[in-house]
């Protein structure tokens, strides 16, 4: 007994001594961290660049040499399961399998982790070995607020927020039922109650950098905030007010190191830079080298997949010339998934065709090869004609511009002067109105004046500011915008329906000039 | 959604990103040649970025492109 007594007196002497003095002393951590990756797990070059970056093999190695030079919490500021085939492929399964692998502390939902549906994303967040959080989404359980994490004797306490933007970047049904609330008031109100609780407090935020500054401005009482969202490279963390502000680029192309001095519970000095990931500079770790191949190999499988059968040539050599069978369909579609009066593409959007018989998955993924979706505006018959008179307005030099149709029939003279080609146009069988609006399906790519459109992206000046209600964008001129699914994926979905399909030449196009 | 691209006013809609920025500013030749983009306190920021009302971005070009061309104007 009176053993066991002294036993106790030392237990408690040891804690006397020994927890004060873990405030007491100058304590290192570190917060590694990355954002909007993307799916991006192999190396690519970017845009304009000739050299090879990103490669989740080799941020995995970098994350493990940096993790063992002192106690560290990895973190993820959200958009990680949406983007590149390799995720999207299965639907973001493959991205919780490498971050289980490499162990993530916790992620932040992102906007984008909305775009498969909230039963695929309950999904995930259940497949996932680390919380994921939302403390301003409503309506789904399965996000936590908050999490503390504890290093060396420090309480960490980690809130994730995302951009109350979020229904207007992914389909209506994919958030319904969810609230996304205020930024502010809602880090306001965990602050409250984390403040006793812990002695560090991150926010893990996908808002952006912008609106992050905002936060660190009128929110006191934020020790950092790990971003993302608006895929920016801060390089040496930025310090607004006493609140650290880092992100880390996108698509794992960098690695975020925030090195952290604590004493008595409270950062006493901070350092930080990005780590470049990349081929050239490091090793690869070889079970996520294995992850990512494995899921590559699934991927070519899921892209091999038959989906249906072509009974006829679907002919997108003539896009850009004149009417195809192959834009007819692919118009089509878009005018049935829209619900709109009429469609207009550019036919440079539709790259090559597919021979009559087997299509598969990778057939549509080469005929639409750009990450576009469907976007429908309400526009007046002038400014229809002004578009396919833009349309029609390079066909002599196989402009990408030439328009592929649904819903509406029109004639032109391609010997006539550019800008007075458009001859009869007819919706439906009724002659085109010049001041009656129309529904028009397109894609956001010629909204926002690409291939030298300017009708949509004028139409859209000319409405009144938008909206979101409940969840939707509510605009005068916006009748939809899905940016959640791209054209292809709508395409391949629709063949798989249908099984065989045979789209013809019906005269929608007709060229009428004099030999 | 109004943003600006090298102080020019651009209009998109909610939930798009840089790369619909520079499409309707004319500017994504230049990024694909080899030019930046930035934020207004000089970050480099990805095309897939998203924005919001009040944005300013800058394409200019890269960083360490001016500070060779520094270099090697020192040195002449």
């Amino acid at each position: 007994m009176a053993g066991i007594r002294k036993f106790i007196v030392f237990i408690t002497l040891l804690l006397f001594f020994f927890i004060p003095l873990a405030f007491a002393e100058n304590i290192e951590i570190r917060i590694l961290h990355v954002n909007d990756f993307h799916g991006f797990a192999e190396s690519y070059k970017p845009i304009g660049s000739e050299k090879l970056l990103g490669g989740v093999s080799y941020l995995a190695e970098e994350i493990k040499r940096l993790r063992s030079e002192k106690p560290t919490i990895f973190l993820s500021a959200g958009d990680m399961i949406q983007g590149n085939n390799w995720a999207n492929l299965t639907e973001g399964k493959s991205v919780i399998e490498l971050m289980n692998t490499m162990e993530f502390d916790a992620m932040v939902v992102g906007n984008h982790e909305f775009d498969f549906g909230q039963e695929v994303l309950i999904k995930r967040v259940k497949e996932a070995k680390f919380p994921i959080l939302g403390a301003n989404v409503e309506g789904l359980d399965v996000l936590k607020p908050y999490v503390i994490k504890e290093l060396s004797g420090i309480k960490i306490a980690i809130i994730g927020i995302v951009t109350e933007d979020t229904p207007t970047s992914t389909h209506p049904s994919n958030v319904t039922g969810l609230n996304f609330h205020p930024i502010e008031s809602t880090v306001g109100r965990y602050l409250q109650e984390l403040k006793e609780k812990a002695d560090i407090i991150i926010v893990l935020s996908h808002i952006g950098f912008y609106a992050d500054r905002l936060l660190a401005e009128k929110i006191k009482g934020i020790d950092v905030i790990v971003g993302g969202h608006s895929h920016t490279k801060i390089e040496k963390p930025v310090l607004i007010g006493e609140t650290i502000i880092v992100q880390a680029w996108e698509h794992g192309k960098a690695l975020g190191v925030l090195d952290l001095n604590v004493e008595k519970g409270k950062i006493t000095k901070f350092d930080g830079h990005l780590e470049e990931i990349s081929p050239d500079k490091g090793r690869e770790d070889i079970t996520v080298k294995a992850i990512v191949n494995k899921y590559s190999k699934m991927v070519n499988s899921i892209l091999d997949e038959k989906i249906g059968n072509a009974l006829c040539d679907l002919d997108g050599e003539n896009v850009r010339k004149k009417e195809t069978n192959l834009g007819n369909l692919i118009a089509d579609i878009i005018r049935e998934t829209a619900g709109s009066d009429i469609t207009i593409i550019n036919g440079g959007g539709i790259r090559t065709g597919i021979k009559k018989g087997e299509i598969r998955v990778k057939d549509v993924y080469s005929v639409l090869p750009f990450n576009n979706y469907i976007v429908a505006i309400r526009m007046s018959g002038a400014k229809i004609k002004e578009a396919l008179e833009h349309g029609v307005s390079a066909v002599e030099e196989n402009a990408g511009r030439f328009p592929q149709v649904s819903g509406i029939r029109f004639s032109f003279d391609s010997k006539a002067k550019a800008g007075n080609r458009v001859k009869e146009i007819f919706i439906g069988d009724k002659p085109l109105e010049p001041y009656k609006d129309y529904t028009v399906a397109t894609n956001d790519f010629l909204v926002v004046g690409g291939d030298g459109y300017t009708a949509f992206g004028e139409t859209i000046k000319s409405s009144k500011d938008y909206a979101v209600i409940g969840g939707v964008i509510k605009a005068e001129k916006i009748l939809y915008s899905d940016a959640s699914r791209y054209l292809r994926d709508i395409v391949v979905d629709y063949i798989k329906k249908k099984g065989s399909i045979e789209p013809k030449v019906e005269g929608r196009i007709r060229e009428v000039s004099k030999k | 959604m109004r943003v600006y691209v090298n102080n020019r006013l651009v209009e998109l809609l909610p939930g798009m990103t840089v790369k619909h920025a520079l499409i309707n500013s004319g500017l994504l030749e230049e990024v694909q040649r080899g030019k930046k983009i930035y934020d207004e306190w000089d970050n480099e920021i990805g095309l897939d970025g998203e924005l919001r009302e009040g944005v300013r971005i800058f394409i200019k070009e890269a960083k360490e492109i001016k500070l060779e061309k520094c270099r090697r104007r020192k040195n002449e």
